[in-house]
């Protein structure tokens, strides 16, 4: 079982931006010198797009301003001091969670999904109905390590998959679980829950949910599939898991999909059991520190504290990465804080770094074979590089689910994953700046006519 | 502490354009030193002279066009290498040369230089050798399978390449390492064995040095063939199909090259018409799968399917 360590010592300085996800920034409801508390709340939803955020230490706020943030950008930023003693506001776990507003709780518990949406807004997108929920337990396993049996790990994910389910209105739920996480697949496997036995199916061919919710004739299935890797994967990962097709420019909500993480689902388990707001996420820090791990953090910790929980770097650090080596963002400093989205520190010595020149394409295809979703990468590549993003678009560029393969693989070292996100972000802003006439027959965004 | 900052991903293959020339010239080695020792001083010289040669083309094509010398990627001097081993060893010395030069300007350059070529360099410099001076590049034997030694030093060599089938081999490593896909090589292969059983010519003039040559390290030439994976597999069949009707009219030592060389001539136009559909979508055979199994009637004849 994968151990989890708790980050122990408190940071010096705590930074808590107020937007850690897609959306608008939340207003500020501390002002500097304030005293404040565990799981207090600091920010306040001013907009639908938006959830709640809390403080993860007790101390005094320093300042209210911009601060770098993971994402590469700067944001509005609570900075606190800790102080010495841990004072919590008290939590209050809800009694009767048969008759609470799941969405509003959710909403006001902060809880983010780790590719940026906050949850309430995948489980209750205006205007579309959500059928199924989607544990996806592909990309982040194993959040939790204290328990005494892995089958206490796995009701509680039940448990927590049925409010999921209740909250969204969805009549099926699925936990997907990733081929080669093995603990998770044995923690889930014979395991017995609501007088049904319960067992890990693989996703194979034709056999999507849908089959195994037929053949073993229950509302909620454990099934275990590759991990996908990829910024934009919500669309592909809808489609191998449940085999229905998202239109170009959809989300997995038009079809009736609400996709949530395992972090996710256990902060829901949080909330109603316990009280507890989101405040801490699981961090798993590798690369050149002296001891990786798995641990748990405060949310607004710096990464240099992370990583001297660690054990500090080894040798002289060349690049610090956060949310994964293949599709992650390179920080400019140590100072950002761990957001609610951060799922992974990567540290890269100066051996890694690559400095690559850039030839011509040679044609060699082996982007083409990398693929996941059955484009040209090197074409794409071409085409963007001279601007023609009208073909591009008709080459289904938009289905590109940014993994980063095509680049990582490129003999001639093209920057494949740079040229793509170029044209995808020219043919966005080509869809902002022409108003949609009725008369047209050019279909603007979402081709499944739902917004 | 500073921080590089660069776009993702951040983990890259090592691989490069010059790992995958210098590995092919690598795999080729065995059958360079076979035939030096088959053919003696003379092969040697035609190597030396056409990799030079290359090496000097190149050289002044690029400082005349102010363009930045790449000669140490090894793509021209690998034209030049594999120039050099489809003419036979009795020719004089500046055919090589007059090869290389040919497959460096008018087969490389002049289409732009790597990865733009239509045709492989080094078909086109044969074909020009072998249309302007025929009696020269005749080789004086073509060769066939005789017992399983041959496999392994052909006494019937009539080019530099032909002198060991098996040393060609070395291809397969490429193959097993990824720096040359196996679609190609297969699909071209195995229409060859079909067919020439079909039109029932004796296997052992198919498999010789040229035609293993061919497979191996002509075909999977990455810019002359297509890059999607259908197309790819088309195109190795249609390789096939031309090498057999070429070589059961003629000689499959020849076959391979002009199979090839035509075969290049649609490659762009496989490519295009190969291009794969979104993920998601039915391809043309399920399409027409579907639309089959619909018009039986399942229910009438009592069949109960699964959706």
């Amino acid at each position: 079982m994968a151990d989890i360590n708790v980050m122990g010592n408190i940071p010096k300085k705590v930074i808590i931006p107020l937007r850690q996800h897609n959306g608008t920034d939340c207003d500020p409801l501390v002002k500097k010198g304030d005293q404040i508390l565990v799981g207090q709340m600091i920010g306040e939803c001013s907009s639908d797009d938006c959830t709640c955020v809390h403080s993860s230490v007790c101390g005094e706020v320093v300042s209210v301003e911009d601060a770098p943030n993971p994402c590469g950008k700067e944001i509005k930023s609570v900075i606190i001091e800790p102080a010495e003693v841990e004072n919590c506001v008290d939590f209050i776990p809800t009694e009767d969670i048969e008759a609470v507003d799941l969405i509003k709780i959710i909403k006001e518990a902060g809880i983010v999904e780790h590719y940026g949406t906050p949850t309430h807004r995948v489980l209750s997108p205006e205007g579309k109905d959500i059928d199924s929920v989607i544990i996806d337990a592909t990309s982040s396993e194993w959040v939790d390590g204290h328990f005494d049996t892995p089958v206490q790990y796995g009701i509680k994910i039940f448990g927590s998959l049925k409010l999921l389910m209740k909250a969204a209105g969805a009549s099926t739920g699925a936990i997907v679980l990733r081929n080669d996480d093995m603990d998770s697949i044995n923690a889930f496997d014979g395991l017995v829950y609501d007088d049904k036995n319960m067992n890990v199916a693989p996703l194979l061919g034709k056999r999507h949910i849908g089959y195994y919710l037929k053949d073993q004739g229950s509302d909620m299935v454990v099934v275990s599939h590759d991990r996908i890797y990829g910024k934009d994967r919500l669309s592909l990962f809808t489609h191998h898991v449940t085999g229905r097709k998202v239109p170009v420019n959809c989300a997995p909500a038009d079809v009736g999909i609400a996709i949530c993480s395992i972090k996710s689902a256990k902060a829901l388990y949080d909330i109603l059991h316990e009280g507890k707001p989101c405040i801490e996420t699981v961090v798993s820090v590798s690369g050149k520190v002296k001891d990786p791990q798995r641990v748990l953090v405060k949310i607004g910790t710096p990464f240099k504290d992370v990583i001297e929980a660690c054990g500090g770097y080894v040798g002289e650090p060349a690049k610090l990465i956060a949310n994964g080596a293949i599709t992650g963002v390179a920080q400019y400093t140590d100072e950002v804080p761990v957001t609610k989205v951060t799922t992974a520190i990567t540290v890269q010595g100066p051996d890694e770094i690559h400095y690559d020149e850039t030839i011509a394409c040679i044609h060699c295809a082996r982007c083409v074979d990398v693929c996941p979703v059955e484009l040209v990468p090197s074409r794409l590549a071409a085409l963007s590089d001279q601007g023609r993003f009208d073909e591009c678009r008709q080459m289904n560029i938009v289905n590109c689910i940014e993994c980063g393969k095509c680049a990582a693989v490129c003999p001639s070292k093209i920057h494949i994953l740079q040229l793509i996100r170029y044209s995808k972000e020219s043919i966005n802003r080509a869809y902002e700046d022409i108003a949609p006439k009725e008369s047209s027959n050019l279909k603007l965004g979402c081709s499944c006519g739902s917004d | 502490m500073t921080f590089t900052i660069s776009a993702p991903p951040h983990r890259k293959d090592e691989i490069t354009f010059k790992k995958i020339n210098w590995s092919k010239m690598a795999a080729l080695l065995p059958v360079i030193l076979i035939s030096i020792y088959f053919f003696g001083i003379p092969a040697l010289g035609i190597i030396l002279a056409g990799v030079l040669s290359a090496i000097v083309f190149e050289v002044a094509i690029q400082k005349v066009f102010n363009q930045k010398i790449s000669i140490a990627d090894g793509h021209a001097i690998m034209i030049g290498l594999m120039v050099a081993l489809i003419v036979p060893p009795e020719v004089p010395i500046w055919i090589p040369m007059a090869g290389s030069l040919f497959a460096i300007a008018i087969g490389k350059h002049i289409f732009g230089g790597i990865g733009s070529y239509v045709f492989n360099p080094v078909l086109a410099a044969w074909v020009f050798l072998n249309l302007a001076w025929g009696s020269i590049m005749t080789p004086v034997s073509f060769p066939q399978l005789g017992a399983i030694s041959n496999l392994v030093l052909e006494n019937g060599a009539g080019l530099l390449i032909g002198v060991s089938p098996i040393a060609l081999l070395g291809g397969l490593v490429l193959i097993y390492l990824k720096y040359v896909e196996w679609r190609i090589p297969l699909s071209y292969f195995m229409t060859t064995m079909v067919l020439a059983l079909l039109v029932g010519d004796n296997l052992s003039h198919v498999i010789t040095g040229a035609f293993l040559f061919g497979v191996l390290f002509i075909a999977t030439d990455m810019a002359t063939s297509p890059v999607t994976k259908n197309g790819r597999v088309v195109y190795g069949i249609l390789c096939g199909i031309l090498t057999v009707i070429y070589g059961h009219f003629d000689n499959y030592v020849y076959a391979a090259f002009y199979g090839v060389f035509l075969a290049n001539c649609v490659s762009s136009f496989i490519e295009n018409v190969t291009l794969p559909r979104p993920f998601g979508t039915e391809s043309y055979l399920q399409n027409k799968y579907r639309s089959i199994m619909k018009k039986i009637p399942f229910e009438k004849l009592g069949v109960s399917i699964d959706e």
